[in-house]
């Protein structure tokens, strides 16, 4: 398959991301992460932003817990039935209104799940986007007028897999010094630092070849918008524009 | 070109001046080599002609440096683009996208040079650079020589008119090292390119240099041709030390020259008596070992044999499969079939203490074996891992290295000090095998010839064993017993010393290639050979 324009991904995750808004249902959130899951394992190839999709299902699944938690702690009670009663915590008189613990009925509970799973899938779009696009090629298209996030663009994609590699070459160098199981603050602090000073290099490897001296950038190879681009694309807006005639 | 007046340099968070008083001017078409102890502030120097210090790095500069008419307090880095190439050491941190055409292009991209311009530049840097075949591969499929030819080819690109190299042959092999140094070597007489470059291994480079700038480690800077600076400068090729050693009255730079001198040196002497080995027990034992990652075959059906008192080398080109099987007779690397027995046990049943007084590995950075937040922690703490009494690993280490503070971050060490020091904190654990993965990168002459009395002094000890993988043949030739020389994941030869070294000239030591026929590998063979004749 030729690659893809680089915003194509970008804009039909945005299409999709306003329908789960829009349709705001448990199961519609659902299907879309699993859409989004097999599109990524499809077509994402092996580079290192390719698993920024599985990164972000992860960070995903922590908001539903953390939502599916609190909500259910705090704030105000559904009636409805109920599965446990843990201790209400006594506030002081002028916090009225919110109230920590007391009954957990299902009602609370599927309110809170709901609305954790229409983030995280929000969250899965985001990242099914990185996943689907080569951030070098985004810089490319990406006005000059930015430039400052184009740095931090590049930087970010090119240590995230750094970092991956030198914590485990780290790693087993400490398994030969003896250190079966190091401790995690001694390998985060070699770490970082090595990151840091790999990210300085890159910024001043693109500062001294020119990045940003002019403001506008030619372009050796077009990055063309071929008719598949427009399929997809145009798929996001026919599915919005069902979905938002089928709820209104 | 290039003109420095009065350039001072100091850091921020420092209180020497890294440079002072620096005054001199480069011609357009020159060839200029920067030469300096580990830590002496070349690659500042480097990096202020293009203005990455101070705009990057911050620090104090005073007095200008003008380059092509403009000075760079006045400009970006980025506006010098146009008019200076910079190739950093470690071209990988370098890379900016994911292809080599796109990389070749992106500095153009953003100079907004016409994109039929561009068509034609990239196809010249091609061919030039021989980097055609590669032009759709992922930069991250490259070997090391290839990314070094690539980070050549992207600087190019832009028709600069000064190149700006930063240690270019450090993690290449001796022929890729060629390949790099002859193709720039031509663009300086075909296109005029004033190039600066900065090297630790003279042997390299040194016949390609009209002039050298040598910083000592008080911030002074000689700047001269080359025969004036060596003839007097510690830091010097073989041959320069053949040349003095010999009492020639001339030091030469190049092997067709000292031949010419040493014609006569090359009837007389003796040979180097024929080393008969004694048997001595097997250390480490490999047998059969394959390994394969995905698809690619690092090792196939390697099978040696290391006995004690033994300092192998382990060469071979970028990615011969060197790394991978010292990992495996650690007990990193999983082995697809074959087996690895270190003092007849299995390297991957080590565990703590007895791995630590079993084998001592040295990785490619030896940073990595470093954690605590100075020299004294970090020695502490090899004590105490050790049980050994306080103070001993430190004593070693001052040994190695006796200028060494102890209050220093490792992170704020030289190179060859971090060495030293990953040195001390393994030794301390006396184990009775050493592995050392490419040992060598980024450290200058006084560093390499300690590592080489450590070493040998290790191995005399009885019942140890070295193993030293590594791209620097003069290393090979003063310090290992024997050499297995790996390609494409095969043992093609393995041998003393004098034989492998002897039998390819891409891997020969310059004194080798000075004396041939005779069978000298170094200064020392050669000074041998005459004290027997004195004798007699």
């Amino acid at each position: 398959m030729k690659s893809l324009h680089p915003l194509t991904w970008w804009l039909w995750s945005i299409a999709i991301i306003v329908t789960v808004i829009r349709v705001d249902s448990a199961v519609y959130s659902c299907l879309v992460i699993v859409v989004a899951a097999i599109l990524v394992s499809r077509l994402a190839g092996d580079f290192p932003w390719s698993k920024s999709f599985w990164f972000s299902l992860r960070l995903g699944l922590f908001i539903l817990i953390i939502r599916a938690i609190t909500g259910v702690l705090i704030g105000v009670p559904i009636p409805g039935n109920k599965i446990a009663e843990v201790p209400i915590l006594p506030l002081p008189s002028w916090m009225a209104g919110i109230r920590i613990g007391g009954v957990i009925t299902q009602e609370r509970l599927m309110a809170s799940l709901h609305e954790g799973l229409v983030i995280a899938s929000v969250i899965a779009l985001f990242g099914a986007a990185v996943s689907l696009t080569s951030p070098h090629k985004m810089l490319r298209v990406l006005p000059v007028m930015i430039y400052e996030f184009g740095i931090a663009l590049v930087i970010a994609t090119s240590s995230l897999p750094q970092l991956v590699a030198s914590y485990s070459r780290i790693k087993r160098a400490r398994i030969l010094r003896g250190d079966e199981r190091p401790k995690f603050r001694t390998i985060a602090l070699p770490l970082l630092e090595e990151a840091l000073s790999k990210s300085l290099d890159l910024a001043a490897a693109m500062d001294s070849r020119g990045y940003g001296v002019m403001r506008s950038r030619s372009r050796y190879r077009p990055i063309p918008w071929r008719l598949t681009d427009s399929t997809i694309f145009a798929g996001g807006l026919i599915w919005l524009a069902t979905i938002w005639t089928v709820t209104s | 070109m290039i003109k420095f007046s009065n350039v001072s340099l100091v850091y921020p968070t420092s209180t020497k001046t890294v440079l002072e008083g620096l005054t001199f001017s480069i011609e357009e078409g020159e060839m200029v080599l920067v030469i300096g102890s580990t830590g002496t502030g070349k690659s500042s120097l480097l990096r202020l002609i293009n203005g990455l210090v101070p705009h990057h790095t911050g620090g104090i500069l005073a007095g200008d440096v003008i380059v092509d008419g403009i000075s760079t307090q006045l400009v970006r880095p980025g506006e010098l683009a146009h008019l200076i190439g910079i190739v950093g050491q470690n071209p990988s941190t370098g890379f900016v996208t994911d292809t080599v055409e796109e990389e070749l292009v992106f500095g153009m991209e953003s100079l907004n040079v016409a994109p039929d311009v561009m068509r034609k530049r990239v196809e010249e840097i091609l061919d030039l650079l021989a980097l055609a075949p590669l032009r759709n591969r992922a930069i991250s499929t490259l070997s090391g020589g290839e990314q070094q030819r690539l980070a050549i080819g992207s600087a190019l690109v832009m028709h600069p008119k000064i190149l700006v190299l930063d240690e270019p042959t450090s993690a290449l092999d001796p022929i890729a090292a060629e390949e790099v140094l002859s193709i720039i070597h031509r663009l300086v007489h075909d296109l005029s390119l004033t190039v600066i470059i900065a090297e630790h291994r003279l042997e390299r480079v040194i016949g390609f240099a009209d002039r050298i700038i040598h910083i000592s480690g008080d911030g002074q800077t000689v700047i001269d041709v080359p025969e004036n600076i060596l003839r007097k400068s510690d830091i010097a090729p073989p041959i320069v030390h053949l040349a003095r050693a010999l009492e020639l009255d001339q030091v030469g730079l190049n092997v067709r020259d000292v031949r010419r001198m040493t014609e006569a040196v090359r009837k007389e002497g003796n040979d180097l008596p024929k080393i008969v080995k004694k048997s001595t027990p097997t250390t480490i034992s490999i047998s059969g070992v394959g390994i394969s990652y995905g698809a690619h075959i690092a090792l196939k059906e390697v099978s040696t044999t290391v006995f004690e008192g033994e300092i192998v080398a382990l060469m071979g080109r970028n990615g011969a499969g060197k790394s991978s099987l010292l990992q495996s007779i650690v007990g990193l690397q999983e082995l697809n079939h074959g087996a690895v027995t270190i003092f007849d046990m299995d390297p991957k049943n080590l565990k703590g203490k007895e791995r630590r007084t079993t084998v001592g590995y040295i990785p490619q950075e030896p940073g990595d074996l470093l954690y605590a937040q100075s020299v004294a922690q970090e020695c502490a703490q090899a004590d105490k891992d050790n049980q050994i009494s306080s103070g001993e690993t430190f004593n070693l280490l001052k040994t190695l290295v006796p200028s060494i503070s102890e209050k220093t971050h490792p992170r704020d060490l030289s190179e060859g000090q971090r060495l030293a020091l990953a040195l001390a904190v393994v030794l301390s654990a006396k184990p009775r095998a050493l592995i050392l993965d490419e040992p060598t990168r980024g450290l200058d002459y006084q560093s390499k010839s300690l590592l080489i009395q450590i070493l040998k002094d290790f191995a005399n000890q009885q019942g140890k064993s070295v193993i030293i993988a590594t791209h620097d043949v003069e290393l090979v030739a003063e310090l290992a017993d024997r050499v297995i020389f790996l390609s494409e994941g095969e043992i093609v030869a393995d041998g003393p010393t004098l034989d492998i070294l002897l039998a390819s000239p891409a891997f020969a030591p310059q004194v080798s290639k000075v004396m041939s026929p005779r069978r000298w590998l170094t200064v020392k063979d050669v000074l041998d050979g005459f004290e027997k004749n004195v004798d007699k």
